[in-house]
Order: C-alpha cells, then structure tokens, then sequence
C-alpha cells in the first residue's frame, strides 16, 4: 500500500516538469503571436522609424522569436523574469512587490471564508433538510452564483459610499501619517470590504464541501455508534465527524487557489488594492510583455504548486487511491 | 442548539465591532503638507527618457526647464536668466541662471543642458526628439553659463518646447554613466526643482519636501505626498473627504457635486495629462474607398451632433470643435469658419448623392460607388483605445440615424498605435489631438503628408495635399506672428474643405483642490506658490 | 495509473462536489427534477431567460445602441430601469444583452461537450498509452489558471465574441474529459458492456451506443454547472472591458456602470441581478438534476 502511495507522489511529482514547461511556452506563444508592438507604448506618441528601431534594439525586440525564448529562459533561471518596459526594473521585483498586498488580501479571505463557511456547514448538516439547512444551503448557491464584481458595487453602493463606515478604495489612507498600529489598523480597515466581496465567493464553495463532507461522515458507523452511546447530534458533529471532514475541506482549498487569485484579481481592480490584480491590468493596457509573462508564469506555478499539494493530501485521505 | 445561537451572537458581535470601528477616521497630518491625487504609478520619476504623462506630472515639481510657461502660455525665465534670437530664428543664446544647484548640492552648469539634450531628450523623449531632432543642428555650450542651439534652418516655436514638461534637466553628474534607462537615480530622482524627493514606495505613494534653497524663492508648503489612487472616483471620494487636496482631474459626473461643496474649489484648465489644447477628433482612413468621397465625409459630420458629445461624453465640460485648430491656441486659431453643422437632411441627401441608399433596410447600400461592389451594406469600423470607447457609443447612436451601422473595435493603445498608424487597418478613428501650445508642436502632424508614417498620432487620415504641405512649410518658418496668423487662418480654411478629420470637442479639464490651499498656478510648477491652512 | 479522482476535479465544480465524484449510471427520473421546490425555481429562471434570449429583442421598447432619453435618468414609468450616460435605455439593453450570455454560454457548452465527450470516451475505453497520452494533455490544459489565460488572450488578441468562445471552450473541457473517462472506466468491466463486445459491436459503435448514452447524466450535470461558470467568466470580461463592443453584454452595462455608483444606482443594481438570476437558475437545475440522480440510486 505504502508504495503504491510512494510511486503515486513521485509520478505526480515528475507531472510538474512537464506541466511547467507547457505554461511557460503557452505563456511565451500567446505574448508573442498577438498583434501590437510594446514599442509603440514604450516609446510614446511622436516618435520616428529611427527611433522605434533603436528602442526595439535596445529591449532586444529586434531579435528572433526562438532567440527571444531563449534569452527569456535565461532570465527565468536568473530569477528576474526579464526587464519590465514600464517600471525599468527586474521583472520580478515588480512582481514581489506586489505579492505582499495580494497575500493579504487573499490570505484574509480565506481565514474569514473558513471562520464562517465551516460553522455554517456543520450547522447545515446536523439537520439535513431542516429550514436551517435550507436556508443556508440557498445562500451558499446564491454567493456561487453571484460575479464577485456585483456584491463589490454593491458592497460599495451600500456600506462605503451609503453607510460611508468603509473607505472606497486602496489599502491605506490618502496623506495619512500614521506609523505603527494606527497605520495597521488603517490597512485593515481597508482591507475589510475587499476581503469580505472575496471571502463571500470561497464561503459559498466551502459552505457546500463542508457540509456534503460532514453528511457522510455522519452517516458512517462509527460516528452512529457514537450517537447511540448517548451523544447529542452536535456533540457527534464535533468530535468524531469535523476533524475527518476538515481535511477533504483543506484540500479543496489548495485545489481552489486558482479560483482564489483570479477573484482576487477581480476584486484588486474594484477595490484599488495595490497588488498583482491591478498590475496585470495595467501591464496588459501598456503591453509590458515581461510583466505579463511572469505574471501568468506565477499565478500558474502557484496553482501547479497547490494543486499537487492538494493531490497528494488527498491521496493521503482517500482509501480509493491508495487501493488502486 | 445553544451553541449554535451563541456562534451567531459571536458572529454579529464581531461584526458590530468592526463597523463601529470603522467610522473612527484615525489619521493626524501636518497642515503645510499638501496631498495629491496621483491617477497612475509612473513606475520611475525621470521625464527626460519618457513622454509617459504620470512621469511627467509625478516629476515636474523636481525639476525645471530652461524657460517656464505662464498661466497664459507665455515664456518665462527659469534656469536661463534670458535669451536671444539671432541669425533670423535659427540661433537661440541662452544666458543660465548662476549659483544654482542640485538638490545633492552640486552646481548646475551649461554641461548638464547639454548633456540632457544630446543624451536624453534627443535620444529617448519622443516629443522632443521628433519635432527639434530634424531641424536642429547642436547644442553648444561655449561656457558654464552659455547654451547655444544652432538650427538648420529658423525655427519658430523652440521657446514653447522648453518648459519642464517638455525638456526638463537633468544632472549630467548622476546620468553620465551607464544606461540612462536603468540608472537608480531614476527612483531616486535629483533636480533643481521647488521640491526635493524624499522617498518612493511603489503603488502607494512618493513624498517630496520642500527645497529651501530654490532659486525662484522657498516654496510655502513643506511637503507634497503624491498619492497613487487610480480609480476617479475615489480620487473624489478622497477630495470631499479631506484625505487629498488636490485633483488634477475631476470625473465629469462628479463636477457638478463638488462644485457645489464649500470645502472645494475647482480650476477649468486646457491642460491635461496628454498635453494642452488637445481637440477629440474623429479620422478617416482616405485609403478606404468610400471615405475617398468628399460627399460622404461631409454628410458623416453633419450627421454627427457635437454639442450632444460635449453634454454627454464631457458632461457639459469643453466646448463642440468649430475649428481645426484649438481655441486655445488663440492667435492661431479660426473661429468664423463654416463647419458642417447638425443637420441629418443634408447628411442623407449627400449619402443618397454619393451612392449610399436607403431602400427597405435600415442601413444604407451602396449602387454605383467607386471601388465598392453594389449593395455593400455600409457598416463601419470605429477604433480607438479603451477610454474613448464612449465616443464610439455616441456616434454609432448618432449614426444610426442616418442608416450608417457603425461597428466599435477597442484596443489597447499598442494595438491601437500598430493598427491605425502602420497597418492603416480602420476605417475610421478616434485620436485625441492634443495641439499644444502652437500648432507647430501639435497640429502639423495631422495635415502634411510627410506625417503619413507609422507613428501614433501623426497623419491619421493618411491626408495628403500639396497645397497644405506648403502652407505648413511656410508657417512653421514665419517668424511674424501676423503672417503666421494668416497662414494658419488659410490651412484650417483648407482643412475645412477637405474634411479629412471631424473636429469633434475641444476638451478642458478640471482641476479641483480642497479650500483649505490656495495660490496654485496654472503652470507644471502648480504647487511652487500654493500654501495650505488648517 | 493516474487516479481517477482528484481535488481539483472537486474545486473546478464545487456545487457537484455535494453527491461525490459523479459515479451513477444509472438513468435518473426526470420528474425528480421538478419536485423540488429549487428544481422548479431553476427551470423557471431558465426558460425565463431562454425565453428574453428569443424575444428579448422584439419585445424591447427601445433599440439599445440608441440615444432615447435624456442622460442617467433614473428608472420611471418611461425607462423602468433607467437610462445610462448617453441615454439609452437599460431595459432594452438586458433584453439584447440575453442573447449574448446565453449565445456565448452555448457555444462554449458545445466546445467542451465535443473535446471533453471524445476524449473522455476514448481514454477511459481504450485505455493503455492513448489514456496516459490523453490524460497528460488534459492536465495540461486543466492546470492553466482560466481566467488569467483568458483575460490575457483576449486582451493581447482583441475582443470579439468568436475569440472568447475559442479562448474559454479551450480552457473549460478538461474537467468534462475527466469525468467522463472516470465512468467510463467503470463501466468498462460492466456486464452490458462486456455482452455487447462479445456481440462484435465495434469501438465507435460501442463508444455511441452503450457507453455516451450512459454517462450522459454527468455530462447534464457538468455542463450546466460550466455553462454557470461561462456565464459569470464572460460578464466578468465585459466588466474588464474584455466584451465584444458589437453586442450588449450584461458584463458591459455592469461596468459602464462603475463610473457612477454614486449617482445612478440603477445601472449597476439591474445588470448584476440579471446574471446573477441565470447563474442561480443554471445552478439550481444543475444541483436538481445531480440530486434526483441521487435520490435515483446513484450516489455512492
């Protein structure tokens, strides 16, 4: 059994080589095929011939697609990704200094999406069809249903600009001093709204494993025989059917990480939060090539990283893999 | 089920907490610290290798030009003391302005104009380098206090191209080594401007402090935040709020509010991020067959009802183009000329005269139209970037109505720039035209046929006309501003005729700033003079 | 062999993740469907929509790319939902805007239902090299982050409406391929299978006959959760301004709306319900239907 497992993990480690590779000539292909050259945006309005040419030398546009390849890999390697048109930087260092406020924002989404999608679930499941169950049940498939950008205009409509209790946009206050705590306390009073519109998607997902999860296990023997030793439903819930239930829910987590960051970009472009949501959009009006591709190159490695995660814990949990 | 009940009252509990927390505003600022809005990260802060507008704005208060605009547009002493024109236009002696230094403390001489100019803004600022690069021959600096710009032939309008948003200077000590594109002194800028920069955190904000030693005398304001807010609402929200003093750029729907509030005061200006003067304006491809026809050109811009663009699109704000060149440029520009005016009869006899009827359907077909097969519906093609998207809703309403089916085709501005300017793949686009301040810098571009050329915004309509070539050549080499007038009044006249382009509106911008500031000028150095209570 | 089941297949369709990895052959009882009360609910907001889609655009009082009114009218017996910036009409606008969603839902369903079906089919039955072969592209495919692919496709390429159909069917198939392989797989050892073998059916016959005819219930079910996903992918590149400028899309109107949250409510509030109601309506059919299956005896 233990090595049936063992050869499932190192089969589904050597899938990431390949897997890699693919996302990143994808990535590389679709930049380059499309119409438009970053020179133009580069360079500006009025210049010369002379002068794109010189400009397209200067960033190496001049040279051979496979050429290109090659001297972009090079930089893969390096770890710089390349050299951003815009920002003339590194690549990556535009990236990294994004990734600290998406991680913020992300990551809150998912803590708050936890704190309230598992309660929620337990308490849908411990009375399968009862009003309760019912109407969380409904509105967990209404959150699903719902573009993320339209509870962010609402959410703006009604608490920001309405109740005016949140700010609208950015992550800090505009001219605000603030050091220390005030200055913690100003991001998250930004970050709320933003997290909340997110978290609002993953509840609605996390809602339903947790809840289908917690069902079967209520329904295996051991947690019956618990609930004829005398144990009230809710005690039964907690102490013998939740724990086995968190894992699968974990697991869907890192599977939904994709989901998580697209949201996230989505909700960055709403709310004005400064991370890789808002940067992909404007490397995308400027056609900063460099940023879009590493970009795409991080988002993608992320997920190849949390969906192997997630495969391998769940091949940990569920008998069926092991067995086969 | 207590459990249960008790998580809600958790739940509701936290939630209660937050929001009364949430409306506590915790911030304290000094009061001589003015905030700016800041639509766009500029990403780096020098403006001499970049036509970027957010570079421009973020960096004008750290640098200054040789000479500096007024509010009405007129050239002002700034790093050079005074000038002379010799040689008939084509030698400008420049005197500088001694004892001035660097923010780093370092003296500014003559080397550091040359320097910029032959090794920056002739080499990496587009503007600069298209329109000096042709006609000038050196930048000369026979001492440390002298600059001499030799011109190949005279050259009128050098005096408007030198403020700072145009040729700033930068220090030749930082630039002389390596690669200017890549230089660290680029995020951590030095100039000889009002105010010196004090620190740049990415996507958030940039912080200048005041230069006491500025020649021009200490500004007021000890410190100006620049605040990188890119939604216009917000920058709104923030204004009325009292989070930023100053908008460079207030949102139509929001003008009226903020207008109205006593905290705000708003400035009409012709400026804007992509230059002055600028006029929205609607090109044909003249390489199409069917906007070869003067006729229909003519009953498209009849069709087209301008004050409607300037009530909808402006929200009331600019004025309805009646000119090809732009009111601001005063001296130049044309105001008894006949433009097509709305009139959706004349549109649809000069349609049905050049071919394109109306049977049953609603759009128009073509019967005997040069170059198009007979009964080619006539639906076209509308490009332009993703901001100017709402003219083309507009005018595919207006259009409609006149049995012309126009089709909307967004683009990124490089896609937009390669579509439009190389391939000359449209059939008609949209171009904000900014003329500037002579129409030397941003109305010659459009007309004469040595523009037709793959770069963005220039010859859109691919227009060529002999007659217009000439009178530009011999505009642009007038050094009398009477005759420059007359021959100005000549080529609009001209440009009338042939319509290559439908003037659509004039923009203006507004500028709003909270009432607790006052004494901001018009110029780039908007902040120099301006000062700021409680 | 790879596992037949794996989280991100869960996480691609978390609403079906509720009756487990689909594992039912058996044929479910329609009317199950529509004793539900959601059931019911889902079919109504479906055929409502589907209904708009077919005569939204005869019924619309105004022609939406037409100024009709006066600008941000707020809605009122003339303009039930208002009027946006230029003055058209946003009711008239919803109606056309059906036939886009719908459309562009559809086509990309028939994308995925094509790739997927095939593929399914033909890795789980043939098995061997052509599943390993099959299998490590759909993972390729399935591990390309969605959204971000297509956003960046669109954007580099232009908008259109041909262009996000190809972009989003390229990207939706793999999680249909899988689930069809994973039953397949199943039945393969099955008594009827194994009977109509030795009666010579041949692969395709074999393929089309027996095998599509039992995994069809999954593929109802997996599509109408994809076409909900499409639905809200494709408002959420219009409200990026990824939409095709040619036709009105909900996502389109939504966005035009964000310049203005503060002074015309109208034009936000309107276009999102309307999505959100078809995504609802397409859920809830899709959940029915994976339920009655359920209820049918095929849960596991």
């Amino acid at each position: 059994m233990r090595q049936v497992n063992s050869r499932f993990v190192a089969g589904r480690l050597l899938q990431v080589v390949p897997t890699v590779a693919a996302i990143l000539l994808t990535g590389f292909v679709l930049v380059h095929l499309a119409p438009g050259d970053p020179v133009l945006v580069l360079a500006g309005e009025h210049g010369d011939a002379a002068y794109y040419a010189f400009m397209r030398h200067r960033f190496g546009l001049d040279e051979s697609l496979p050429r290109q390849l090659i001297v972009w890999l090079g930089h893969i390697l390096r770890g710089d990704f390349g050299f951003s048109y815009v920002y003339g930087r590194a690549t990556s260092v535009v990236i990294l200094e994004r990734v600290p406020a998406t991680m913020l924002l992300t990551g809150s989404a998912l803590v708050i999406s936890l704190l309230v999608a598992i309660p929620l679930g337990a308490i849908a499941a411990t009375r399968p069809h009862g009003a309760r169950d019912i109407g969380i049940s409904a509105l967990a498939l209404g959150l699903y249903s719902t573009p993320a950008f339209w509870i962010g205009q609402l959410a703006i409509i009604g608490l920001a600009l309405g109740l005016g209790s949140f700010p609208v946009q950015g992550m800090t206050s505009a001219g605000s001093d603030a050091t220390g705590w005030s200055h913690s306390w100003d991001i998250v009073r930004h970050l709320m709204l933003p997290a909340l519109v997110l978290a609002s998607q993953e509840i609605a997902v996390l809602v339903r494993v947790t809840r289908s999860t917690l069902l079967d296990e209520l329904s295996r023997e051991h947690v019956r025989a618990a609930r004829a030793k005398g144990l009230t439903a809710l005690q039964a819930l907690v102490r013998h059917a939740l724990p086995r239930a968190l894992l699968p829910v974990v697991t869907i987590v890192g599977a939904r990480i994709g989901h998580l960051i697209a949201g996230a970009a989505v909700v960055e472009i709403i709310f004005g939060w400064p991370g890789m949501g808002r940067l992909l959009l404007g490397a995308l009006q400027s056609r900063d090539t460099p940023i879009l591709l590493g970009l795409f190159f991080v988002v993608s490695f992320t997920v190849v990283l949390a969906s192997l995660l997630a495969d391998l814990a769940y091949a940990a949990i569920d008998p069926r893999i092991r067995l086969r | 089920m207590s459990r249960s009940a008790q998580c809600w009252r958790w739940i509701g509990c936290t939630l209660t907490v937050m929001i009364v927390a949430c409306t506590r505003d915790a911030d304290r600022r000094d009061p001589a610290t003015l905030v700016v809005a800041l639509a766009g990260d500029p990403g780096q802060l020098n403006p001499a290798i970049t036509t970027n507008g957010s570079v421009n704005t973020a960096a004008s208060l750290l640098y200054d030009g040789l000479v500096a605009l007024d509010d009405s547009l007129h050239p002002t002493p700034a790093l050079a003391e005074r000038w002379e024109i010799e040689n008939g236009g084509a030698r400008y002696r420049f005197h500088l302005r001694r004892g001035v230094r660097w923010h780093d403390g370092v003296t500014f001489t003559a080397a550091d104009v040359k320097f910029t100019f032959d090794q920056l803004l002739l080499r990496f600022h587009a503007r600069t380098r298209a329109s000096l690069g042709p006609s000038l021959a050196s930048v000369d600096a026979p001492d440390d206090s002298t600059v001499v710009f030799n011109f190949r032939r005279p050259y009128a309008p050098l005096l408007q191209q030198l403020d700072v948003s145009e040729a700033p200077i930068v220090p030749k000590h930082l630039y002389e080594k390596g690669d200017p594109l890549r230089n660290p002194v680029n995020i951590a800028p030095v100039g000889t401007g009002p105010f010196k920069f004090a620190s740049y955190t990415p996507h958030n904000e940039i912080r200048y402090v005041a230069n006491r030693d500025y020649f021009r005398g200490a500004p007021a304001l000890s410190a100006v935040v620049l605040r990188i807010i890119p939604d216009n609402d917000t920058q709104v929200a923030a204004l009325e709020a009292g989070e930023v003093d100053w908008l460079y750029s207030v949102p139509g729907p929001a003008r009226q509010r903020l207008a109205a509030n006593p905290r705000v005061h708003v400035i009409h200006t012709s400026m804007s991020l992509g230059g002055s003067n600028c006029i929205s304006t609607l090109g044909f491809n003249l390489d199409r067959p069917w906007a070869r026809d003067l006729r229909v050109r003519q009953a498209i811009a009849h069709a087209v009802n301008r004050p409607q663009f300037v009530e909808r699109v402006s929200f009331g704000e600019g004025r309805a183009a009646d000119a090809p060149i732009s009111s601001g440029i005063a001296f130049a520009h044309a105001s008894d000329l006949t433009v097509p005016v709305y009139d959706t009869v004349a549109a649809a006899h000069l349609l049905d005269a050049g071919g394109w009827t109306r049977r049953d359907s609603d759009v128009r077909t073509a019967h005997g139209v040069t170059g198009v097969p007979d009964g080619t519906l006539f639906t076209i093609g509308f490009k332009g970037m993703p901001g100017q998207m709402v003219y083309g809703d507009l005018l595919r309403a207006q259009l409609r109505s006149v049995g012309i089916d126009v089709r909307l085709e967004p683009l990124e501005s490089a896609v937009f720039a390669d579509a439009v300017f190389t391939a000359r793949d449209f059939d008609t686009a949209i171009g904000s035209y900014c003329n500037g301040t002579d129409p030397e810098i941003g109305v010659r571009r459009m007309y004469v046929s040595s523009s037709i050329a793959p770069v963005p915004f220039s010859n859109m309509a691919g227009y060529r006309n002999p007659i217009m070539d000439a009178l530009f050549d011999s505009a642009g080499a007038a050094m009398n501003l009477d005759e420059r007038r007359r021959l100005y009044h000549q080529i609009q006249s001209l440009a009338v005729h042939d319509q290559p382009y439908v003037w659509l509106v004039e923009t203006t911008n507004t500028q709003a700033y909270s009432a607790r500031c006052h004494g901001f000028s018009g110029t780039a150095h908007f902040a120099a003079t301006a000062e700021c209570g409680r | 062999m790879p596992p037949s089941t794996r989280a991100s297949d869960f996480a691609e369709l978390a609403p079906a993740a509720e009756s487990g990895p689909p594992s039912g052959w058996r044929r479910p009882v329609r009317g199950l469907v529509l004793r539900r009360a959601s059931g019911r609910i889902g079919f109504v907001l479906v055929v409502l929509v589907v209904a708009m889609a077919i005569i939204g655009p005869t019924i619309a009082p105004h022609d939406p790319f037409v100024i009709s009114g006066g600008s941000l009218a707020p809605p009122s017996a003339a303009f039930p939902m208002g009027t946006d910036a230029l003055g058209r009409d946003v009711l008239s606008g919803l109606l056309y805007g059906a036939r886009t969603s719908l459309s562009i839902a559809s086509a990309v369903a028939l994308i995925a239902l094509a790739c997927g079906a095939t593929i399914g089919v033909l890795s789980g039955y043939r098995g061997g090299w052509t599943d390993n072969l099959l299998m490590r592209t759909t993972e390729l495919f399935q591990v390309i982050p969605r959204f971000f692919f297509v956003i960046i496709a669109i954007a580099l390429f232009g908008p259109g409406l041909s262009r996000m159909v190809l972009a989003l069917g390229l990207t939706s198939w793999p999680t249909l391929a899988r689930v069809v392989r994973g039953e397949v797989i199943a039945m393969r050892d099955l008594d009827f299978v194994r009977a109509a073998e030795a009666a010579g059916a041949t692969a395709s016959r074999m393929a089309w006959r027996q095998l599509l005819p039992n995994v069809t219930p999954s593929i109802v079910v997996v599509l109408g959760l994809l076409v909900g996903q499409v639905l809200l992918l494709e408002a959420t590149l219009g409200f990026l301004g990824l939409g095709d400028p040619g036709a009105i899309s909900w996502g389109t109107m939504a966005a035009q709306a964000q310049g203005f949250l503060r002074v015309a409510w109208w034009l936000a509030l309107f276009p999102g319900l309307a999505i959100t109601l078809t995504v609802l309506g397409v859920n809830l059919l899709a959940d029915a239907f994976s339920s009655a299956r359920a209820a049918d005896g095929g849960a596991p």
